[in-house]
């Protein structure tokens, strides 16, 4: 690829190629970081303004007045954090089985989670609903997590089995002789060394529980349910005059926050767990 | 397991007395360790799957009692369903629209992530931005976009003369999905295909290049055979993905205008919302049968593709 750039001419096309692309990625934000900004009065007038003439930060705490933002907040957390660390190592321990252990159908196993990604979720909303009732799980934090990291489970054994793969084993084969028993060379041996998919898995997983909007909409009380619900109820609450996109692009950009923390800092881990997927 | 070996393997076994073979206790550690995500799947996934094709052949509303099995009522009433025949075919549009932009995008930004230069790690870190975001967000933000009145899109296009309503119009709402789509998760398909062109031999390159090749070609006659099975591997992945894709028409469009931007997803999860349990269950069984479909046709053209080459 460096020949093929260094070819048309030094690296010119490559700063081209990024301006167009960092435009068309980034200018939705500065559109929704400008007008939590901008009063509401403003946001309303034909033409729109592209920049507001009286900044201010009064959005903020008028979202937060509007929707019970503190709990929602503690919610997500709760929510994308019990399901990220749930389906992370409940993962490890199957893509450790079934990299390592090999049984008679541990690859029907392995194509059986796989196959099962592409079930869509919705589709199985009216049996999950029910069963919940029967157990007592709807409305609640941990059948909310059952149900989160169930769904994003197979992708994360999918990256730790490739991930094992790669490990030499024989590290492993060295803690036997060495007469280690089974736990030992898991607990010692096998998990350190694992250490660097499961802490890109656990970034990957708390963003997309994070953005997860479906689950806690359909199986969430007030008690439980997240900021991506109290977006989508903040356009509902005023459909009858125009949306409250004054409130809306403040709860935008606090739900964004943590995520693009997350991805400035882990930049390298999340490309090189989405990527492990795609080289097998 | 005991009752079909035969004698001398019985004889050793009891020799052994209860201590258990190493692979057995392999087995054994193999089956704990599984437990919790098979589970996991069983519980939400498997179970409920049996389950959603059972209820497709019932007539069940849970305010009206009755709950019987109806035979095929449930899908000789969708096949006459103008709703569900758009959002069949607006799905299609959707999932095969997206998913060849975002593959051809894909690939081009790939490129430039992939390229030497010296904002190469910026560009990762905002190609992974859209990705990252909640899609509730995206499509809200994007939906003020393109608002009629108030959005930067309209207002930028009549600038130049261009005056149009996109979410008015159902084939502006339309593309204006796809484009939220296609902005949404290209980033994520150019992750993957990055691993793919950083597997490509650099030799392959030097040698096109001594033999007189220019940067298309080399682009052309290496790069993309060489990750075709990627892209179709990734494409596939993304036209079933897609497929259960709900939040953002249902944020964006709610459906609209009419039912131009109704999804099979969103049609489904509105029918629960009016408690047509049966109903919505036969609608995702004619979503299992696309998913299939689509799954077999990935298998057709990977296996050509591989052939191939």
């Amino acid at each position: 690829m460096r020949a093929f750039f260094r070819q048309r001419g030094g690296s010119i096309a490559n700063y081209v190629g990024f301006v167009v692309f960092a435009f068309v990625v980034l200018f939705p934000f500065y559109w929704i970081v400008m007008s939590s900004f901008t009063p509401r009065f403003e946001l309303f007038q034909v033409p729109p303004r592209y920049w507001p003439a009286n900044p201010t930060l009064e959005n903020y705490p008028n979202m937060i007045e509007s929707i019970p933002f503190w709990e929602y907040y503690a919610n997500s957390l709760i929510f994308a954090g019990g399901s990220t660390i749930v389906s992370v190592f409940a993962s490890a321990m199957a893509g450790y089985a079934l990299a390592r252990l090999k049984f008679p159908g541990s690859n029907a196993v392995f194509f059986g989670l796989i196959l099962s990604i592409a079930l869509p979720q919705v589709a199985l909303l009216v049996p999950m609903y029910e069963i919940f009732n029967t157990f007592g799980l709807n409305r609640t934090y941990h059948g909310l997590i059952i149900l989160m990291s169930s769904l994003i489970t197979p992708f994360t054994v999918w990256i730790m089995v490739s991930f094992v793969n790669q490990i030499p084993s024989e590290i492993e084969e060295a803690g036997y002789i060495d007469g280690a028993n089974m736990f030992q060379v898991i607990t010692r041996i096998v998990l350190p060394a694992m250490r660097p998919a499961i802490a890109t898995m656990l970034i990957i997983n708390f963003i997309i529980s994070w953005n997860e909007l479906l689950y806690p909409l359909v199986f969430a009380s007030r008690n439980t349910k997240t900021l991506s619900v109290g977006l989508v109820s903040l356009g509902r609450a005023s459909m009858g005059v125009s949306r409250p996109w004054d409130l809306m692009s403040a709860l935008s950009v606090l739900m964004v926050i943590p995520v693009i923390i997350l991805v400035i800092f882990g930049q390298r881990a999340i490309v090189s767990g989405l990527t492990r997927g795609a080289v097998k | 397991m005991a009752i079909n070996i035969g004698p001398p393997q019985a004889e050793v076994r009891r020799a052994q007395g209860f201590a258990l073979s190493f692979n057995q206790r392999r087995y054994l550690a193999a089956a704990l360790l599984l437990l919790p995500v098979i589970l996991l799947r069983l519980f939400t996934s498997f179970y409920p799957f049996a389950q959603t094709i059972l209820l497709a052949f019932q007539e069940y509303n849970p305010a009206f009692p009755p709950r019987e099995y109806v035979g095929l009522q449930n899908f000789y009433k969708l096949s006459t369903d103008m709703v569900v025949t758009s959002s069949v075919e607006f799905t299609l549009i959707f999932v095969f629209g997206s998913t060849l932009f975002q593959v051809v995008l894909g690939i081009l930004v790939a490129s430039l992530l992939n390229a030497k230069f010296r904002l190469r790690n910026l560009a990762r870190t905002i190609n992974l931005i859209p990705w990252a975001i909640p899609m509730v967000v995206a499509a809200v933000g994007w939906r003020w976009l393109f608002d009629g009145n108030y959005g930067m899109i309209p207002d930028l296009l009549s600038r130049i003369g261009i005056e149009y309503d996109w979410l008015i119009d159902p084939t502006g709402a339309r593309i204006a999905v796809l484009i939220v789509s296609i902005w949404k998760s290209t980033p994520f398909v150019a992750v993957t295909l990055l691993a793919g062109l950083q597997g490509v031999p650099e030799e392959l390159y030097e040698a096109a290049k001594v033999d007189g090749a220019n940067a298309l070609q080399s682009f052309w006659r290496i790069t993309i055979p060489l990750i075709m099975p990627l892209m179709v591997t990734i494409g596939m992945y993304m036209l079933v993905w897609q497929l259960a894709v709900f939040d953002l028409p249902f944020t964006m469009t709610a459906g609209g205008p009419g039912f131009a931007t109704s999804v099979l997803a969103y049609k489904i999860y509105q029918e629960i919302t009016t408690l047509n349990y049966g109903y919505a269950s036969a609608i995702s069984v004619v979503m299992f049968g696309i998913v299939g479909a689509i799954g077999a046709l990935g298998l057709i053209v990977f296996r050509r593709v591989q052939l191939s080459l």
